[in-house]
């Protein structure tokens, strides 16, 4: 179990939402959309699993979080593995007369993909995409949210889901070639993502949804601006719509270069852009340029996480809190999740590096 | 006959793909050089494919859509060229390496190297370095292209190039890299032949480490 305790855990929900309208709580926020269970695991000192929700829910209370971040959709943020609902069902359906059902190369959309054609499509199984289960998790973690805190609904994984349904490079030649299948199986994916979106909003205990679904490679957007336009944008300016018609903040995440798309993500309404890719993208110059009409998670990189000592990554915290935090719009974040290559001994330093620097008001 | 040539080039330039097939015929029938088609008229526009992509003015299914443009023109050509014609322009094995698979930035440069008129043998995702060896020591190839998406994954690309070097056989085969934590420092300090940033610089690449070889 870590030693971190330097305060009483104070969630506060209100913590964040004073930082997206710029203005200054009592201190900067910390936010993540996921920090892997093995660090979790560490931090509290015995397993953490993906369904032990009690135990997440502690984990995020105990290392100073506003909020828990829930997964609503078929499809997790970070790895395709084992305990993804889209694993499961691509196991139990697509699958179900195949003998070597351990084999990962067989059913992780990482190493493979199911939707080719049109047939491939229409046979799809879609309806389990948005099975009543999937919201589970949600409605158990009301047992054990302590007071102030509030849960954020990861989803909206649009764009991700229908290339990694059809393969990148059929999905990509087809986005051209085939247009309009391309365009239904964008449909598909995002009415499943939105019916499941509708039944959170009467949730009180829900205070942001978490679009996370990378559009971008290191050196820009994976397809053109225009294409993200016509197919991808406007779904997610119908999930900021509804967000804001019930009083839910938006936050949206992508890996990558994302200064094509940025007033895009603007437009969109996004609340929250996280993680401003540090192997890429500038966080000064993005705060610059963007800073009064959108606000800001993350940057601290997970190279540094992973190779850096404990003083650099305290050293990176400062930085960020100096020249992001003063008049809010800023929390601080990995710059990416936290994984658990990284090492934990920094990750401890972060969080204690923001309760050492991120007091309001900041005076670095 | 450069009008034959300019309308290959914009076809493939812009992804006609619809169209390349009745243009290559119509050059061919009017004895159009094969070689200045395929060099001139196609290599060149995927030249012009790529300086574009760089710019940020096309993007990857843009690219892609005038390589598979591209290789419909030359499917055409192909079965017209003579034995001692048909040049390849080299043989390059694709892997991600061990512990890594992640395949879509590699997947891309096999695209983009297969519409440069490369023979690509793509040996797939999270390669052992054993395996690796025994192919190239097999196939024999010109490049030994190496891709890793994550930082915890990067020495792998070392490991690999040591072990060319322990067997003989690292000065028979150019060693080209890439994935989102690589640059050019990276692959200098491993000891590989040169890193591409994207799909289209892998291309000027592996021409160039053809032509050095």
């Amino acid at each position: 179990m870590t030693d971190f305790n330097l305060r009483g855990p104070s969630p506060d929900w209100e913590r964040i939402r004073k930082t997206v309208r710029h203005e200054e709580p009592d201190r900067v926020p910390l936010l993540e959309a996921l920090v892997e269970y093995p660090v979790q695991s560490q931090f509290l000192g015995r397993e953490v699993t993906s369904d032990d929700i009690k135990s997440q829910v502690e984990f995020y209370y105990k290392a100073g979080y506003d909020a828990v971040p829930i997964t609503v959709s078929a499809m997790a943020f970070g790895k395709v593995d084992d305990a993804s609902p889209i694993s499961k069902v691509i196991r139990e359906k697509m699958l179900k007369d195949e003998t070597d059902k351990q084999d990962m190369t067989k059913w992780s959309l990482e190493y493979t993909s199911f939707i080719g054609d049109r047939q491939d499509f229409e046979n799809f199984p879609w309806e389990e995409l948005e099975k009543p289960e999937l919201l589970s998790q949600l409605y158990e973690v009301k047992d054990y949210l302590p007071e102030g805190m509030k849960v954020i609904a990861n989803s909206g994984k649009i764009f991700t889901l229908a290339w990694m349904l059809m393969g990148f490079n059929n999905f990509a030649t087809k986005l051209i070639m085939d247009e309009q299948f391309v365009s239904d199986v964008f449909d598909k994916v995002a009415h499943i993502q939105l019916n499941l979106l509708d039944k959170i909003f009467d949730i009180p205990y829900v205070g942001a949804v978490w679009i996370v679904d990378d559009l971008s490679f290191g050196t820009g957007p994976m397809i053109s601006p225009q294409a993200f336009r016509d197919h991808v944008f406007p779904w997610y300016k119908k999930i900021a719509n509804k967000c804001h018609e019930n009083d839910v903040l938006l936050f949206q995440h992508s890996d990558g270069d994302l200064s094509l798309l940025m007033e895009d993500i603007i437009d969109i309404g996004s609340d929250l852009l996280h993680p401003i890719d540090p192997t890429c993208m500038s966080m000064r110059e993005v705060k610059k340029k963007y800073g009064d009409r959108l606000a800001f998670a993350g940057n601290v990189a997970n190279e540094l996480l992973r190779s850096g000592t404990m003083e650099e990554v305290e050293e990176r915290v400062k930085e960020l809190m100096k020249n992001m935090a003063p008049g809010g719009g800023y929390c601080l974040a990995a710059g990416n999740s936290v994984t658990e290559w990284g090492k934990f001994e920094n990750y401890i330093a972060m969080l204690k590096a923001t309760e050492k620097y991120g007091k309001y008001p900041i005076r670095l | 006959m450069s009008e034959h040539l300019d309308k290959i080039k914009e076809s493939i330039i812009s992804g006609k793909y619809k169209e390349i097939e009745t243009l290559v015929q119509a050059a061919i029938e009017d004895k159009a050089d094969l070689d200045q088609i395929i060099n001139d008229g196609m290599v060149a526009a995927m030249d012009v494919v790529g300086q574009k992509f760089a710019e940020s003015e096309i993007f990857i299914p843009e690219m892609l859509v005038s390589a598979v443009t591209m290789k419909k023109g030359l499917e055409i050509i192909k079965p017209l060229l003579k034995g001692d014609e048909i040049e390849s322009k080299g043989t390059i094995i694709m892997c991600t390496v061990k512990g890594d698979i992640h395949d879509i930035g590699k997947n891309l440069v096999i695209m983009m190297l297969q519409g440069a008129g490369f023979d690509v043998i793509d040996l797939g995702v999270d390669m052992s370095t054993e395996d690796l060896t025994r192919k190239v020591e097999e196939i024999k190839p010109d490049i030994l292209g190496l891709s890793a998406l994550l930082t915890t994954t990067m020495p792998e690309i070392k490991n690999v190039i040591e072990t060319l070097k322990d067997k003989g056989l690292r000065n028979s085969v150019k060693v080209m890299v890439g994935g989102a934590p690589l640059n050019a420092a990276f692959a200098e300090k491993v000891g590989a032949d040169g890193y591409g940033q994207d799909a289209a610089e892998a291309v000027v690449l592996a021409r160039r480490l053809v032509a050095a070889k």
